[in-house]
């Protein structure tokens, strides 16, 4: 079975339409963090979670009631994965899961089970999230280091630039989902667990299509740049797409059948594998284009064109 | 042939590697089922005293095994198994303030203080550090230095280095002692496999599965330890007692007619054991409180009815007639100087008076607690006396692998509490060099305790920490300044262990809980379940993915990540890993990713094929010309993997865990075992393997 024989697909005559599509999407995170403020998880914010699940059929309205009659004001409350299961957020600590659970208790004929409790002090939260900052940082560091043994310069800096581009991508769109109310995201300790592995498993895809390159351009001698991207692309293809595929299906599955506490984790996986397979194909390739054209001044567009007019003759 | 040998070798020890490191994980599960039957069984059991009997059947029968297995056995993380996790702080800046003399606290220190505290609300920072700095910064140009505020009697030529020193020590020392009080309260609880460990210089955190009352536990660990010290009432009146429990549980089981007690192997086991054990050991008979070798001196009692008997049939006899006494061992100290304790045998109803000492094996611990803890039995206990056993067991036993606890008779009041001691020190006696601990009270406390000591001289009072005791020495003289000496530590590590204990009326650095996560049962066998079906439909997707995809290779690549995975879980189990929900996802997306290798190395074989190369040289150049690609994309996902472990916390790390291990796994078999497996294969003569590639292969 071939999903792709041999193909020959121009990534990059229309680089400048892929630019503008994930500057874009990211210009659009932004302004969602501006209207609907990215909301941190109490990983990060400190305060108590308490995650309840009901016998019978209620909902938020019933929930908020009974517990603002026990005193618990500000509760913020969410569905949790499956029906009748509720996530209450209150900023306070101390014993509110008791708190909860008996003012849920005087719910008549509904019976309530406490699913789990999540109690962070503000001080460990301030301190999780400074990790979190830190990890994804020296993630980036680490990738940086790693490329720069691997690559000369412009292909260094084209995947790190694809890999900057993931991080915020996926960032928007959390951002534009959880504004939109599509899906509940927060940004917590398990998206940020699922940045960290996007950030090491889709500069894969751009180390293995840059690594064609440089074969490409010793078996190649004096091929047009445009070509050799060109060229080096469509040969990674099948590879790339693959590859991606397997872990496409184990996300979809896990997203479908993992339980609402990894929810957010394989969502944000699924968004960032896809996000990096993308960037490594459209972004990293066109932006040592960019670097050639546009900081080094090689014109390299009259020469492609002559390529293209060559290849359209045979 | 040789060369494919040492492949089929290669493949089957890597099989068999994963089989058998998985294999602790599956007995024990076996075993578990079995223990929950037994369980059932002890629930629906009449009295306490059978469902325990049950227990302990289990315990012999398959104990040791399940022990074992347990081990080496993958273990659940709390969120899948249901528990708590606590993360407990010390409130360093609280003990700083304790420590500094009350009378010379004014607003400049004052303003110290309460500014450490603001900051320390918000940094990571050490909380000492930040004293200094604060210190520095306000108080020393007001002209003042620590020792205007720190005042240690103990301590000469008191310098602000010294004071600093003495702060850090005090910290460190706080800890411990915390960490030593909620052992033993987590330990009484009946915590099964709790983990508790100190985080840093300040931090305590712990695991604690399958608790479920959880107001009762955050009691449990935020309440102060108390400090006591209670006269030792191990005499006549409470050895009658134990007599009389004896000869209530006889007459009772002998009223119904049937032995509802358990039966006696067991503990006879347990006695000759220890019984042995004393006779074995020489060189403590010139210890003073060694017991002395067993002998058979209960035939010389004239009352004994037991006389006559053959010795099986008589100890049998003694058995049945001392249900209670028999699950421990009693000792009596002559009034002679020097003497040697005498085991007692309650065959008789005269007891002398004098000393008493008790030991028990700590697998008969929990009847002794059973039988005391029934209301009939309570009731008949002496009004002020309670029984309290030793916190640590008996070190000469213990060397030789038994654990083996005294237990107290205490008068219930205690004498002196804790909050009068200043200091504490473990030390080392200048006359003998043996360890020894000397003690500090104030005024207050001193005046007191001259009259307690002086009231109570050659008896005992003990150390009672959390009802547990943890030294019981004899008052040699009426000691009137204040200052003590304890004396008869094993070692150091154990005078250490009293010295922080005794601190505990000094140090008042209350615990707080900062981080709380609970998981109840239903949310984990949820979650076990959802990862399960998961981890299933997402191993078939890509098993047929490949298959279809890459023919044959398919199927050895789908063998490879198999293996992989089995692999993964036998090193998770053999690391003493713990399997988390993410690191279920961790393991599923190396299912995912374990087969990109694969991709690599087939697709490239596919090009050399289209190229018109022969299979046995695509397949070599295949493997080669990919290894480079593979090492890089699993390089930089385990990168990032190590960054994760290191800063995440909890699960996230099993995730972490998960993701390494797989990586480390996905090279091994993708490069190593799926190449032996297709070289075999090709070894036998086949000039084809199928990659999924097209039949012909057409040049253009």
């Amino acid at each position: 079975m071939q999903f792709f024989g041999k193909t020959n697909i121009d990534f990059v005559s229309k680089r400048n339409t892929w630019v503008i599509f994930s500057v874009s999407i990211i210009a659009i995170g932004l302004i969602f963090a501006f209207i609907f403020p990215p909301k941190f998880g109490i990983d990060f914010t400190g305060g108590s979670e308490v995650a309840v699940a009901f016998s019978e059929n209620i909902n938020t309205n019933d929930i908020r009631s009974a517990i603002s009659e026990a005193g618990i004001k500000n509760a913020e409350i969410k569905s949790f994965g499956e029906a009748n299961q509720y996530l209450i957020r209150v900023s306070e600590l101390g014993d509110v899961q008791v708190t909860i659970q008996n003012a849920l208790e005087k719910i008549p004929n509904n019976k309530v089970t406490i699913l789990k409790v999540d109690k962070i002090g503000a001080k460990i939260g301030g301190e999780m999230r400074l990790q979190a900052y830190l990890a994804v940082f020296l993630s980036i560091i680490a990738m940086l280091i790693y490329i720069g043994f691997r690559f000369e310069f412009v292909f260094g800096l084209g995947a790190i630039v694809a890999l900057v581009h993931d991080v915020f991508f996926v960032i928007s769109i959390i951002l534009i989902f959880n504004g939109l109310g599509i899906m509940d995201l927060e940004i917590n300790q398990s998206i940020v667990a699922a940045i960290l592995t996007v950030v090491g498993y889709s500069i894969n895809d751009t180390v293995i299509i840059f690594d064609r390159v440089r074969e490409n351009r010793v078996s190649h001698k004096g091929i047009h740049l445009m070509k050799l991207f060109n060229l080096s692309v469509n040969e990674t293809l099948s590879r790339t797409i693959n590859t991606v595929l397997t872990v496409v299906i184990t996300l979809v599955v896990l997203l479908t059948f993992g339980g609402p506490v990894l929810q957010g984790f394989s969502f944000t996986m699924l968004v960032g594998i896809l996000v990096g397979t993308y960037s490594s194909i459209f972004i990293a390739s066109n932006f040592v284009i960019f670097y050639n054209e546009k900081i080094k001044k090689i014109d390299l567009e009259s020469g492609w064109a002559a390529e293209k007019a060559k290849a359209a003759k045979v | 042939m040789k060369k494919v040998l040492g492949k089929i070798i290669l493949v089957a020890v890597t099989i068999i590697a994963a089989l058998a490191m998985l294999y602790p994980t599956y007995k024990a599960y076996n075993l578990e089922n079995i223990q929950k039957d037994f369980v059932r069984r002890a629930k629906a059991a009449k009295t306490s005293a059978d469902s325990l009997a049950i227990m302990e059947s289990f315990k012999k029968q398959y104990g040791e095994s399940l022990q074992s297995a347990k081990n080496s056995q993958l273990k659940l993380g709390l969120d899948l198994r249901g528990g708590m996790y606590v993360t407990l702080e010390i409130d360093v800046a609280r003990l700083i303030e304790e420590t500094a003399s009350k009378e010379q606290i004014d607003d400049i220190f004052e303003a110290v203080m309460e500014k450490t505290k603001e900051q320390a609300k918000n940094t990571e920072e050490d909380v000492i550090d930040m004293f200094l700095k604060n210190f520095d910064k306000i108080a020393r140009p007001k002209g003042k230095s620590l020792i205007s505020y720190f005042d240690f009697g103990n301590i000469r030529d008191l310098s602000d280095e010294k004071i600093v020193e003495k702060l850090r020590k005090d910290q460190d020392e706080a800890i411990d002692q915390a960490l030593e009080v909620l052992r033993q309260r987590i330990d009484k609880y009946g915590v099964a496999e709790p983990n508790i460990q100190k985080q840093g210089s300040a931090r305590i955190i712990m695991e604690l599965p399958g608790v479920s009352n959880v107001g009762e536990m955050r009691n449990l660990l935020q309440t102060t330890a108390r400090l006591e010290f209670k006269l030792v009432k191990n005499n006549k009146q409470i050895v009658e007692y134990f007599n009389r429990i004896d000869k209530f549980l006889a007459n009772k089981s002998a009223r119904l007619g049937s032995v509802t007690e358990t039966t006696a192997d067991t503990t006879i086991a347990a006695e000759t054991a220890m019984t042995e054990e004393t006779k074995a050991d020489t060189t403590a008979a010139a210890d003073t409180t060694a017991m002395a070798s067993a002998d058979t001196t209960k035939k010389a009692d004239t009352t004994d009815p037991y006389a006559g008997l053959p010795e099986k049939e008589a100890q049998e006899k003694y058995l049945a007639d001392h249900p209670f006494t028999r699950l421990f061992t009693t000792y009596f100290f002559p009034p002679q100087k020097n003497a040697q304790p005498q085991p007692v045998y309650y065959a008789s109803s005269q007891f002398p008076e004098g000393e008493y000492m008790f030991k028990v094996l700590e697998d008969s611990i929990p009847k002794f607690n059973e039988i005391m803890n029934r209301p009939e039995i309570k009731a008949m206990m002496p009004a002020d006396l309670s029984i309290a056993f030793e916190a640590n067991p008996d070190k000469r036993y213990e060397e030789q692998g038994i654990r083996v606890f005294d237990f107290h008779s205490l008068k219930s009041e205690a004498e002196l509490t804790g909050d009068v001691i200043t200091d504490a020190m473990a030390t080392y006696d200048p006359t003998n060099n043996l360890p020894m601990v000397t003690m500090a009270m104030n005024s207050d406390g001193s005046e007191r305790w001259s009259k307690i000591t002086g009231a109570n001289l050659q008896k005992r009072i003990a150390v009672v920490l959390d009802e547990r005791v943890y030294s019981a020495p004899t008052v040699q003289s009426k000691i009137t300044g204040g200052n003590s000496q304890i004396t008869g530590m094993a070692n150091a590590e154990e005078a250490h262990l009293l010295e922080i204990v005794l601190k505990a009326g000094a140090l008042k650095a209350p615990v707080q809980i900062i981080e709380e996560r609970i998981v109840g049962p239903s949310l984990g066998e949820d979650s076990i379940r959802n990862g399960f079906t998961a981890a299933i439909i997402a191993a078939i997707a890509v098993v047929l993915f490949m298959f279809f995809y890459y023919g044959n290779g398919g199927l050895v690549a789908d063998f490879a990540v198999v293996l992989n995975i089995s692999l993964l879980f036998g090193v998770l189990a053999s690391l003493g890993g713990t399997l988390t929900l993410p690191g279920i996802a961790g393991i599923i997306l190396t299912l995912g990713m374990a087969v990109d290798a694969n991709v690599l190395i087939y697709e490239r074989i596919r090009e050399e094929l289209a190229r018109g190369r022969s299979m046995k040289s695509a397949i070599d150049d295949g493997f080669n010309k990919a290894l480079s690609a593979i090492l890089d994309s699993n390089i930089t996902t385990f990168i990032t993997g190590l960054i994760l472990y290191y800063f995440g916390s909890g699960t996230i790390q099993g995730f972490a865990l998960t993701l390494m291990v797989g990586i480390i796994g996905t090279l091994f078999t993708a490069i190593v075992v799926s190449r032996a497996i297709i070289e075999i294969i090709m070894s036998r003569g086949a000039t084809h393997f199928g990659f999924g590639q097209k039949k012909v292969v057409s040049n253009n």
